[in-house]
């Protein structure tokens, strides 16, 4: 539970790559403003990346065609402090909680290109929460790092 | 974003790349990675240690890399500072599990050629 209420910083960008390294420099800089300790904006920055990509590859014109809307809050508990971002998108509705972890590939023959990013958005992120309303997806990412 | 390569005798290539591997990076050096590491050379190394982000679009063209190095009996080895955060991304992918990574050029440049 935390005990300082968050705050919270907003973006709308484009869904081009472009604008997903726009998005990476506003929330490293949000961080950086909220004192996030380097470890956890590394992982935040990598959900984002991840995200966002996805929006891009498997949104569908929808998702191409209206503004994303991105979220950050951060906020400080008892015992530890968490940042989160939301994502939120008028692509095709997908939910990636909803989506079975895929076992990692033995060897290098039998990588495949697909799953990497959301293998990456649930082993960087602390926890994941989904909900489709209005139209548009909503994806929150967060994690969690000990008060010094 | 920067992609540079030199080689070292006949059978080893060192593939430096610095920047950002995110989708607007990887596109700028995707196709020139694939065709330095198309060579025929025994060994290559993918120094990483100037790179400041590598997201999954990145590692996917890692991984087509390494792939096609393997496919002609040759070896990929990658070159990263453990605390980076490219590091991490190799690791949150398992990527590291799959093409060896060295923190040290002359560690990889030995492995690449055993």
């Amino acid at each position: 539970m935390l005990s300082v209420l968050p705050r919270a910083d907003e973006l709308t960008i484009g869904a081009d790559g472009a604008e997903v390294r726009r998005a990476s420099e506003w929330l490293v800089a949000a961080c950086r403003r909220r004192e996030v300790p380097q470890a956890p904006v590394g992982r935040l920055e990598l959900c984002l990346n991840e995200v966002l990509a996805n929006i891009i590859a498997h949104g569908g014109r929808p998702a191409r065609a209206a503004p994303i809307r991105l979220r950050f809050e951060s906020g400080a508990g008892q015992d530890c402090s968490e940042a989160s971002v939301t994502v939120s998108d008028a692509g095709k509705a997908f939910n990636p909680l909803s989506v079975p972890a895929q076992a990692s590939p033995a060897s290098l023959a039998e990588a495949a290109p697909g799953g990497l990013g959301l293998r990456v958005i649930r082993r960087c992120s602390d926890w994941l929460r989904y909900s489709h309303e209005e139209g548009r997806n909503h994806l929150t990412f967060g994690v969690r790092w000990d008060r010094p | 974003m920067s992609i540079s390569y030199s080689d070292i005798g006949a059978d080893l290539r060192r593939i430096v790349i610095s920047g950002r591997l995110d989708i607007p990076g990887t596109d700028s050096v995707a196709a020139k990675l694939a065709e330095l590491t198309a060579a025929p050379k025994k060994g290559v190394v993918v120094d990483l240690s100037s790179l400041r982000f590598l997201a999954s679009i990145g590692v996917r063209a890692l991984i087509a890399s390494g792939k096609a190095v393997q496919q002609r009996g040759g070896k990929m080895v990658l070159v990263v500072s453990d605390s980076s955060t490219v590091m991490m991304s190799l690791r949150a992918t398992g990527i590291d599990e799959l093409i060896p990574v060295f923190g040290s050029l002359p560690d990889a440049e030995r492995a690449a050629v055993a």
